[in-house]
């Protein structure tokens, strides 16, 4: 089993609203196994830093909540992207391809060695 | 954008609290019965299943938390909960909470009230445009009329060319004058300005305009600026009054502009050009080096400081005493000082209100260790909750929290009642400063002084949470262990204590001889002696002449002075009806008419030789009041004739020219002969411009010196002329009754009315209310320190009895102990009596040591009494230590009365 890795605040935010992006409006529980499957297992997620983080992302505007019907038969409160959301991840995952092509250029093997 | 968005939705968080929980938990809810499908689902068994899903989920209580500290602001939540904790606990001990509250209000009411009249009359910066650059020119010299001297017109020509750090400077030349109305007319305290006088001064108008250097010289229309204060006062704030003519002494004069509300040294009503006094711009006024009658204010040059102006001016000065020896008589110590314009205008009260604000600064030392003490006895009764709220787990830092939110709610509350009481006393002190300066309208209770007061209720919340010992993280055990039954604290706690109360007395003992020796100055001042012979004398102020500002062409000189001895003639005519009318009114026993109001004096004094008489060189020529009186003023004011005659009818003009002197310039001219017979003449250079004469006149009489400048300051020297011989400046009635003297004045001010409808009547006091009013300030004075040494005894007395009851209260166990093994009730009690009398006279020897070297400090303020009056000091001991027995009474007599039985067993 790969070692587990702590997930950073902002990081965090980001594959929640990818993960609603691409799956569509889901409850917490959802969103917490799309990330630790989608991470193979290295990630766990508990209540402490999940629903925080979805509050965060509601106060913020991002996702919007409602309590649904689950598919089978059960109440549970579904998170949805909203327009402002879309517009976040666009430009948070653009930053992150930036930074992500920066630190690869910055850890790079060197170019033959004079 | 996001940000504010979160912020608003958790501020929002905060009031949407109840509701969100439940919808919290019915998610944490939702979300284990997922997990717990899920695991089911894989073929688990549902208990173990639901268990599973738990673990995997972690804590569901910290998972709450977390989501909560998100959803609103947890430290406002947590002060907020602080807060409501304290109300609570406030309230669970009412007593403590309203003592506590009502010592606060009172010493931080006296200090905002206090400060708020320092800030007004002292501190605030001006409402002069820069303000900060203006200073004023004070010319004295010793001598009587010396302490403010003023400028003549070639004075302030060599400053202005002399001194380059003065970028200009503002002329005022006082120049009180009868402004006629419809009906009326008023005496009207006026001042002739030059051209460039507001544009120094840095005022605007709010109604019309101010003079400009176009009103300056001869030949332009004379024109007004009406103060603030006077246009409310005399046309109801009309603001139709540009442009309008008025009349002041046969003149029209052109009402230009409202000045903005600004004090100055002198009471001013209005402003005009120069141009309505032909004196003025005569060639005795410009040309005459001793003619002073101008106030000067200058503005600083830009980059220019006080220091190098004082510098500069004092150069200028010197040349100017160098090349005008005349003008400076050596003897006479001329100087010139440069004060900022707000020191100047804030002079007179400076002493007073410095003292003031001493005595409140030092009923706030007293009441917050009161509160010091009353908080450390609720803290050892406290500590041991305390002890067990850490050891639950509150932190020593939250629990520090929690104290200081509950000392601030007790100190902001005792603030609120503080600033209700200086809303309550702001009135009365307003009224008071007016007498020492003239800022008092300015004073106020602004944000400054709301901040000085936020400031001084924090200091004292932070002062008194760091009295509380806290138990250190790891040692709750033993503090528990200790715990219920330290009921009396720690030793170092009951030391402190002590040392409050201590305190308390020592500054109580300070505060109170203040106040004793300011009140014992105050009964001294009233009963000096004024040199009259009687209280019961009426004086009236009916200016009748009006002398004006000269003839409008020097050329009229001659017409105009005919035109002048008319109207002298008429006015004295009035003065003799008036007179005989009213010395057949019941009960008046003498009328007389004079320049001058008995214990008033006059405003001019001007230099006197008598014959044979040489001044030694470097002594100064001797000055005297200059006043004129009619034969029966002397008996009608009780002013007592010691040698001589009086004046007779016969004393008229063209008769010898006879003069009488009081003792002071008999003294100063006769030490060792008969003044009678002997001759008299005024002198100096001032007598060129002035229209008494200078020739020799014979002494026939001496009367006694009278307090004419306040109870406590040193006669000097009065000549007095016949009214007859003179024009009829002044016009002071003076009338003597064998009844209340108060009760005539209706019935002579008709008569008044009746022979002058529309002169002006000013002044109408009796001789008893102008001695009260010029004692009034001092009597103030006292009462004011005396009320805040009271509050401080009252406080004191609070203090030191609490203490000793707090300690018998933790020591009924002992005391019971004691009694049960054969203690004598008498013997509890005088032990109890010893523990505070100890207290009681350290803290007598302190404050009394105290006041020894703090009176020094009030010399100014004191008369008739020393500083260091020792039945003042021991009254005050005797009184202090009387009522701190008393309070030490109560307690010990509790303790006395311990029922031995009882004691035991609680």
């Amino acid at each position: 089993m790969a070692e587990k890795l702590d997930i950073k605040q902002g990081t965090l935010a980001l594959m929640i609203l990818r993960t609603l992006e691409v799956l569509g409006p889901l409850h917490g529980y959802g969103v917490a196994r799309r990330i630790e499957e989608t991470s193979m297992n290295r990630l766990t997620l508990n209540y402490g830093t999940l629903y925080p983080a979805l509050l965060k992302l509601e106060q913020e505007g991002c996702i919007k909540a409602e309590w649904r019907q689950s598919e089978n038969n059960r109440r549970a409160k579904y998170y949805a992207l909203t327009a402002a959301g879309r517009k976040q991840l666009a430009h948070e995952t653009r930053e992150w391809h930036q930074t992500a092509d920066l630190i690869a250029a910055f850890l790079a093997p060197r170019p033959e060695a004079t | 954008m996001r940000q504010l968005r979160a912020a608003l939705a958790r501020i929002a968080g905060i009031f949407t609290k109840d509701h969100a929980d439940d919808d919290l938990r019915a998610e944490m809810e939702s979300h284990l019965e997922l997990e717990t499908a899920e695991f089911i689902r894989r073929g688990m068994d549902p208990v173990e299943a639901r268990r599973k899903a738990m673990l995997a989920s972690g804590g569901l209580t910290q998972a709450v938390e977390a989501v909560r500290d998100q959803r609103g602001l947890p430290w406002i939540e947590s002060i907020a909960a602080d807060i409501r904790y304290a109300f609570r606990s406030l309230r669970r001990t009412p007593a403590f909470t309203l003592v506590v509250v009502l010592t606060l209000a009172l010493g931080i009411g006296a200090n905002t009230a206090i400060f708020s009249v320092v800030r007004g009359v002292l501190l605030k910066p001006l409402p002069h445009r820069e303000g900060d650059k203006l200073v004023y020119l004070r010319h004295s010299m010793d001598g009587p009329g010396g302490a403010s001297l003023q400028f003549s017109v070639p004075e302030i020509r060599d400053l202005r060319t002399g001194a380059r750090s003065l970028a200009g400077m503002a002329e005022f030349s006082p120049w009180t004058q009868t402004l006629e109305g419809e009906s009326d007319a008023i005496r009207m305290s006026g001042g002739l300005v030059t051209g460039n006088f507001f544009e120094v001064m840095g005022l605007s108008p709010v109604l019309g305009r101010v003079t400009q250097p176009s009103d300056d010289g001869g030949g332009v229309p004379p024109v007004m600026v009406l103060t603030y204060e006077f246009w409310k006062r005399r046309f109801n704030g009309d603001s139709t009054i540009i442009g309008k003519q008025v009349r002041v002494e046969g003149n029209s004069v052109t009402v230009i502009g409202v000045l903005e509300p600004a004090p100055s040294i002198e009471r001013v009503d209005a402003f005009m050009n120069m141009v309505i006094s032909s004196h003025h711009l005569s060639a005795l006024m410009v040309e005459g080096r001793t003619h002073r009658m101008t106030d000067v204010v200058a503005r600083l040059a830009p980059g220019a400081t006080v220091d190098q102006a004082r510098t500069e001016v004092a150069t200028v000065y010197a040349r100017m005493q160098k090349d005008h020896t005349e003008a400076y008589d050596p003897g006479s110590h001329y100087r010139l000082e440069v004060v900022p314009l707000k020191d100047a205008l804030g002079e007179r009260a400076r002493l007073t209100l410095l003292l003031l604000m001493a005595a409140a600064a030092f009923v706030m030392i007293i009441s917050a260790a009161n509160v010091a003490n009353l908080t450390l006895m609720r803290g050892v009764r406290r500590e041991h909750e305390l002890v067990l709220r850490a050891a639950l787990g509150a932190g020593v830092a939250r629990l520090r929290r929690l104290l200081l939110v509950e000392n601030l709610v007790l100190a902001l509350m005792g603030a609120a009642g503080g600033m209700v009481i200086a809303i309550g006393g702001l009135r009365l002190l307003i009224s008071f400063a007016e007498r020492y300066s003239p800022r008092a309208n300015e004073i106020r209770l602004d944000t400054v002084v709301l901040g000085f007061t936020l400031a001084l209720a924090v200091t004292i919340a932070l002062l008194l949470s760091f009295l509380a010992t806290m138990p250190k993280e790891g040692t709750f055990a033993a503090w528990i262990a200790a715990g219920a039954r330290r009921v009396s604290g720690s030793l170092r706690k009951q030391r402190l204590q002590r040392a409050l109360v201590v305190a308390q007395i020592a500054v109580s003992v300070v505060l109170l001889a203040g106040a004793g020796l300011l009140t014992r100055t105050m009964i001294a001042l009233s009963e000096v002696d004024t040199g009259l012979r009687t209280e019961e004398v009426l004086t009236i102020n009916v200016p009748l002449l009006q002398i004006g500002g000269g003839p409008g062409n020097p050329a009229d000189m001659g017409a105009w002075f005919r035109q002048l001895m008319i109207s002298d003639g008429q006015a004295k005519e009035k003065y003799d009806r008036i007179m005989r009318e009213i010395a057949a009114l019941p009960g008046v026993i003498a009328v007389g008419v004079g320049t001058s109001t008995p214990l008033r004096g006059s405003t001019t004094q001007m230099e006197v030789k008598a014959e044979g008489k040489i001044v030694a060189a470097g002594e100064a020529q001797p000055r005297a009041d200059l006043r004129s009186a009619d034969p029966d003023y002397f008996n009608a004011a009780g002013i007592p004739l010691i040698k001589g005659r009086p004046f007779r009818p016969t004393d008229q003009r063209g008769a010898g020219r006879v003069v009488i002197i009081n003792q002071t310039l008999a003294d100063r001219f006769f030490p060792n002969e008969d003044p009678i017979g002997k001759q008299i003449a005024w002198t100096g250079e001032v007598l060129k411009f002035s229209p008494i004469s200078g020739d020799w006149r014979t002494i026939v009489g001496v009367v006694g010196n009278t307090k004419d400048g306040g109870p406590d300051a040193t006669p000097r020297g009065v000549m007095f002329m016949p009214y007859a011989q003179e024009l009829a400046i002044g016009g002071v009635l003076v009338i003597r009754t064998d009844r209340d003297a108060e009760a005539l004045a209706t019935g002579a001010t008709r008569i008044v009315r009746q022979v002058a409808p529309t002169a002006p009547i000013e002044n109408v006091m009796t001789v008893k209310q102008i001695k009260d009013q010029s004692v009034a300030p001092r009597r103030l004075n006292a009462a004011l320190v005396s009320l805040l040494g009271i509050l401080a005894l009252i406080i004191a007395a609070v203090g030191i009895g609490g203490v000793l009851a707090f300690s018998v209260s933790s020591r009924t166990n002992e005391i019971g102990i004691r009694m049960s093994l054969g203690a004598q009730s008498s013997m509890v009690q005088r032990m109890i009596l010893w523990e505070g009398g100890r207290l009681l006279a350290i803290g007598l020897v302190l404050g009394v040591a105290g006041a020894f070297f703090g009176a020094r400090v009030i010399q100014g303020l004191l008369f008739g009494v020393a500083p260091r009056d020792p039945t003042t000091f021991i009254g005050v001991a005797v009184m202090m230590a009387a009522i701190g027995v008393g309070a030490c009474w109560i307690p010990a007599r509790r303790a006395a009365r311990i029922d031995p039985v009882v004691a035991m067993r609680s």
